[in-house]
């Protein structure tokens, strides 16, 4: 299976090559690791190179909810052939990088805009961000108004690519938007 | 005048859980209030009566003054906490409380008003001789340009009824002042209700030294010490100590006798906070907070005090007794629900796996508890982390020690982060500014290790037994959650025998 970090756009191929009850081989991105594993209440511990981390895994619909150590961490499955965006344009729709409000909506439908040109301003916590475009791209629909409540994830904009070829828009893949 | 017999905490989160426990401590009853959204959360489930606010929309339910004022009518509460931030630092609140014939603990309106106003508070500094940097009141654009084309850029704009950053924004050149001055309009407006800026000369590298002040109504002013907050993403503290590391005496008793100044010039009562800009030897005043500092705590551990219980004595208008003297070190990290990996964007979620630190010397104030939701419409900060130590590096490993236990999945939060600030040789070093974090973390990612072991958990992650990965009685509030590990019996979870 594929699953990237929920808020990111780096994918790891995962694959568990063998499993009995306290040992398991696992390869990540083409890596075979080995680990150690004995449950514990609410998770279990992981012993990698004779580190022992305590890690918990619950997984949600297709998000998986996991914390290792402190840290925390939401993986989302990738779906098999979506490296194939559309050309010149890193992705076709603007989405909401945290629950909040819409706050202003700074372009229309049909309107040409940028790479860099902000596109909606979102509040969440009580902080402003802006969401700007990665590429140049066209708005094709505006899927929400000023003052609507969004969830983490939501379609706020789907935007087309531009016809003609536009220079330097060699953008790094990623979701990564805002301020 | 005697103690307040109930006391009602105008907030939320982690602030409302500290203030109910020490009233509890003092056998003051409590009220709560509470938001619609929060009628489930930990500091309505731990006071003696819990009022709900109705308001519009849930975010600005603790900023309903009659709403909370009459909860407090209603329950009878004699005495009301603000905590920090909402309405705490609302001249117009304070004063409304104290006319309905109830305690509010806290500063007198008026003073709050002159002192709380970081425009009106920098003018009574120049007046009480207390060194400022070079700003401007009350700054439109054109004011702004000019203020801009005579000390230069960068400049830093804030909203003058603000505080812990909100609505400040760096402006690097003169094409950005008018987008960055609207939209900290904005902000300051929608967070404080009052769109006043303020614009001064922006210091590129100054450390956050403040002084916690305490001031009873017989005139007695003290300071109990002093806190650094250099550590700050998003002109937020992250990272609080005390005492500050390095601060020569000198400095330390003449900020000190510069906040007793300043705050006896205002008349000050109750606990409030100084705060400074340290830039070399020289210190600027910034402004004053007039209310419970979020990072109290951190004077609290290392004075042997009780800062909430202190202001209601001062408020019921006994004198103040000058505490212990400080012994060793304090630190405190606030553990935000925001992705540390992507600029601190906000998170939310609701929380899943959770164990907290414990122990001697380690004390951690949140609201996180199983199930609890960490909503977008409040402020990001889950719960603050502070230890004590005899010195700075006992502090410190008890710090990394205490962060080694905390885990929490469900939400995006800053613990991981915090933990390898607190572990670097930079903060060791105690190489402490506001530019900290853009120095030494500027691209954080989580360690390989904790990613890698964090796969391994989500690939052998079993599904969990209900869609909305908790037991339905959760949603209902039911206070005790059962994790889908429970729910299905440990080991079988992973779908082999």
């Amino acid at each position: 299976m594929k699953l990237r970090e929920s808020t990111d756009t780096r994918e790891f191929a995962i694959e568990i090559v063998k499993r009995d009850n306290s040992s398991l081989r696992i390869k990540i991105d083409g890596r075979e690791i080995a680990a150690q594993y004995s449950p514990i209440a609410g998770g279990f511990i992981l012993t990698i190179d004779g580190r022992r981390i305590r890690v918990a895994a619950t997984r949600i619909g297709e998000r998986s909810f996991v914390a290792a150590g402190c840290a925390a961490f939401e993986f989302v499955p990738v779906a098999e052939g979506r490296a194939a965006r559309s050309r010149g344009l890193v992705t076709p729709t603007v989405t909401a990088p945290m629950p909040g409000k819409v706050l202003k909506v700074l372009v229309a439908e049909g309107d040409l805009v940028a790479a860099g040109q902000p596109l909606i301003v979102l509040e969440a916590m009580k902080m402003e961000t802006t969401l700007s475009a990665e590429s140049a791209a066209i708005v094709r629909r505006v899927a929400v108004s000023t003052g609507a409540m969004v969830d983490h994830g939501a379609v706020l904009l789907e935007l087309s690519p531009v016809p003609a070829q536009i220079p330097g828009q060699s953008a790094p893949s990623t979701d990564d938007r805002g301020s | 005048m005697a103690l307040p017999a109930k006391l009602l905490i105008a907030n939320r989160g982690e602030i409302a859980i500290r203030i109910i426990r020490t009233a509890r401590a003092m056998g003051i009853a409590t009220v709560a209030v509470y938001s619609e959204d929060d009628a489930a959360m930990p500091h309505v489930v731990l006071a003696d009566e819990a009022i709900a606010i109705e308001s519009a929309d849930a975010a600005s339910s603790y900023l309903n003054i009659a709403g909370i004022l009459n909860a407090a009518a209603k329950t009878g509460a004699d005495a009301i906490h603000p905590g920090y931030g909402f309405l705490s630092e609302r001249p117009e609140f304070a004063r409304a409380v104290v006319e309905r014939g109830l305690l509010f603990i806290g500063p007198p309106a008026d003073v709050m008003a002159a002192l709380g106003d970081k425009v009106a508070a920098r003018r009574l500094a120049v007046d009480a001789g207390v060194p400022v940097v070079p700003g401007l009141d009350g700054a439109d654009i054109a004011a702004a340009r000019d203020f801009a084309a005579r000390n230069g850029f960068p400049i830093l704009i804030k909203a003058a009824a603000g505080g812990g950053g909100r609505g400040m924004r760096v402006v690097q050149t003169a094409d950005t002042l008018e987008v960055s001055l609207e939209a900290a309009a904005r902000e300051a407006a929608a967070a404080f209700g009052d769109g006043r800026l303020f614009i001064e000369k922006y210091i590129a590298r100054p450390r956050h030294v403040e002084l916690q002040v305490i001031a009873d109504n017989h005139g007695n002013t003290f300071t109990l010490g002093e806190r650094d907050c250099s550590i700050q993403r998003r002109h937020q503290k992250i990272v609080e100590e005390s005492p500050a590391p390095g601060l020569p005496d000198n400095i330390r008793i003449a900020m000190a006798e510069a906040a007793v100044k300043l705050f006896g010039i205002a008349g000050y009562r109750n606990a409030g906070t100084a705060e400074f800009l340290l830039d070399g030897d020289a210190f600027y005043f910034l402004e004053a907070n007039t209310r419970l500092q979020v990072e109290h705590p951190v004077t609290e551990m290392r004075f042997g005090c009780d800062l909430v219980a202190m202001q209601i004595h001062i408020a019921a208008g006994e004198p103040l007794v000058e505490p212990m003297a400080p012994r060793g070190h304090a630190i405190e990290v606030r553990i935000c629900a925001e992705d540390a990996e992507h600029d601190f964007r906000p998170a939310a979620g609701r929380v899943i796996h959770l164990n907290l630190p414990a122990g001697l010397n380690v004390r951690m104030d949140t609201y996180l508890a199983p199930a609890a939701q960490v909503s977008p419409l409040y402020d990001s900060l889950l719960g603050k982390l502070v230890v004590w130590g005899a010195n700075r590096e006992e502090a410190r490993h008890r710090l990394i020690a205490a962060l080694d236990e905390f885990m929490l999945s469900g939400v995006h939060h800053t613990a991981a982060f915090l933990r390898e600030v607190v572990a670097s040789e930079a903060f060791a070093d105690a190489q402490l500014s506001t530019r900290f974090i853009a120095e030494f973390f500027p691209n954080w990612r989580p360690s390989p290790e904790l990613l890698e072991a964090a796969l391994i958990a989500a690939a052998i992650a079993p599904a969990s037994a209900s869609t909305s990965g908790v037991d339905t009685t959760l949603r209902d509030g039911a206070l005790a959650p059962r994790s889908p590990w429970e729910t299905l019996g440990g080991f079988e979870l992973w779908g082999r025998r």
